[in-house]
């Protein structure tokens, strides 16, 4: 079932669209080409964790329309270090371009919380349902 | 506005390779661009990002050298501060055996503050040319502890290009001291004479400093009668995995065997 397709209510940012699904887990989805700075990184950070006060969430990110990621982005999306609201998150990639983003950020940004790479979109959104508080 | 190359077009392929090659030559300010999604912008993407993280690392290393250049810097420093404390407590010191002991003290922590001095100063900040070294202490020495009528002269006979880190400095320098400031204090009782200094690069290093002197006092044994100083060439030459052998024959002579 495909579950990417920004709803009305979704906030559309710089490069991408971020909204909180029904099913408890927050997406965001990147426009075609995106090029993502460290602007764009925190602009979207600010968003997820606009959802939910206190509550911890996963989060779906659906990069298989990126361009590119600058350094500084992957190392602000890793969360390393900073405080942020989602507790795991699964990276959707499929074009050579996409993979090759998710595997630099998996690889070298490893980030702190259950993360993976995915190609499939219902086995992401099950992977990550046990996240889910 | 990127241009609208086709994928596989060699132009594209040139691009991609001039980037690779900037980077081999740390230059970090040319991109791939990007054209859409095909599997050459997916390896242009990749050798942008593997850029950005040789450029990171690169800074990274150069902010490290650059530290470790300064603490050498302060390390050199502090130490000098030592000796110079050590040179004004010697003023009010009339007494020769107590002055004598500061002298030696002063001399030991100059060899190893030389040491550092040339490490900061050098290009590669992990070894220093032990030729260059050799003379610099050998003078240093010559300059604290030679009186005013004396003629000691130094002939060194050193391999070009032996280089030594900062773990087998530090001993050679030490124990290269010991050697030296031993030969002026009892080898010429006329002020007058030769000190060679010999560094080999064989199967082993191979370190010879001899003196044409008088010699150790007949029944002068090496075990049984040596000062701290004697002691500290063995206790260094070992902590290198080093042998050392000692004869008295026209003048003294060491030869200290450090392996590679």
């Amino acid at each position: 079932m495909e579950t990417l397709n920004p709803p009305q209510t979704a906030l559309e940012l710089s490069v991408f669209w971020t909204w909180m699904g029904e099913d408890g887990i927050c997406r965001t989805k990147t426009k075609p080409l995106a090029e993502v700075t460290i602007v764009e990184a925190m602009e979207n950070s600010v968003a997820v964790n606009s959802f939910y006060k206190e509550k911890k969430f996963p989060l779906l990110i659906d990069a298989r329309n990126i361009k590119s990621m600058a350094k500084e982005a992957r190392k602000h999306f890793s969360t390393n270090g900073r405080t942020t609201k989602i507790n795991s998150m699964a990276i959707m990639v499929k074009s050579p371009l996409s993979r090759i983003v998710g595997n630099f950020f998996m690889g070298l940004n490893k980030p702190e919380m259950p993360a993976c790479l995915f190609d499939d979109e219902a086995a992401a959104v099950e992977w990550l349902k046990k996240y889910v508080l | 506005m990127a241009k609208n190359i086709k994928d596989s077009s060699p132009e594209r392929v040139k691009e991609i390779l001039d980037v690779i090659m900037s980077y081999a030559r740390f230059d970090f300010s040319k991109k791939t661009t990007i054209h859409g999604n095909e599997t050459l912008d997916a390896i242009g993407a990749g050798v942008n990002m593997l850029g950005e993280e040789l450029e990171s690392s690169t800074v990274s290393l150069k902010e490290k050298e650059q530290l470790l250049k300064e603490i050498h810097h302060r390390v050199k420093n502090n130490l000098q501060i030592v000796s110079s404390l050590l040179n004004l407590q010697s003023e009010n010191i009339l007494d020769k055996r107590y002055l004598d002991l500061i002298i030696e003290s002063r001399n030991r922590i100059n060899s190893m503050a030389l040491v550092h001095e040339m490490l900061y100063s050098a290009k590669d900040l992990s070894k220093i040319e032990i030729g260059q070294y050799v003379e610099r202490l050998s003078k240093g020495i010559q300059y604290s502890l030679s009186k005013n009528e004396s003629d000691v002269k130094f002939d060194f006979n050193i391999d070009n290009g032996l280089y030594f880190d900062i773990d087998h400095m530090i001993p050679l320098g030490l124990i290269l001291n010991e050697i030296i400031s031993n030969s002026y204090k009892y080898a010429f009782p006329n002020n007058e004479g030769k000190i060679t200094i010999e560094m080999r690069n064989k199967t082993e290093y191979e370190m010879i400093v001899k003196d044409n002197g008088v010699g150790f006092k007949p029944h002068f044994d090496v075990k049984r009668d040596s000062n701290l100083g004697m002691q500290l060439i063995f206790m260094l030459a070992e902590q290198m995995d080093g042998k050392v052998e000692i004869k008295s024959e026209i003048g003294v002579s060491y030869q200290i065997n450090i392996p590679k």
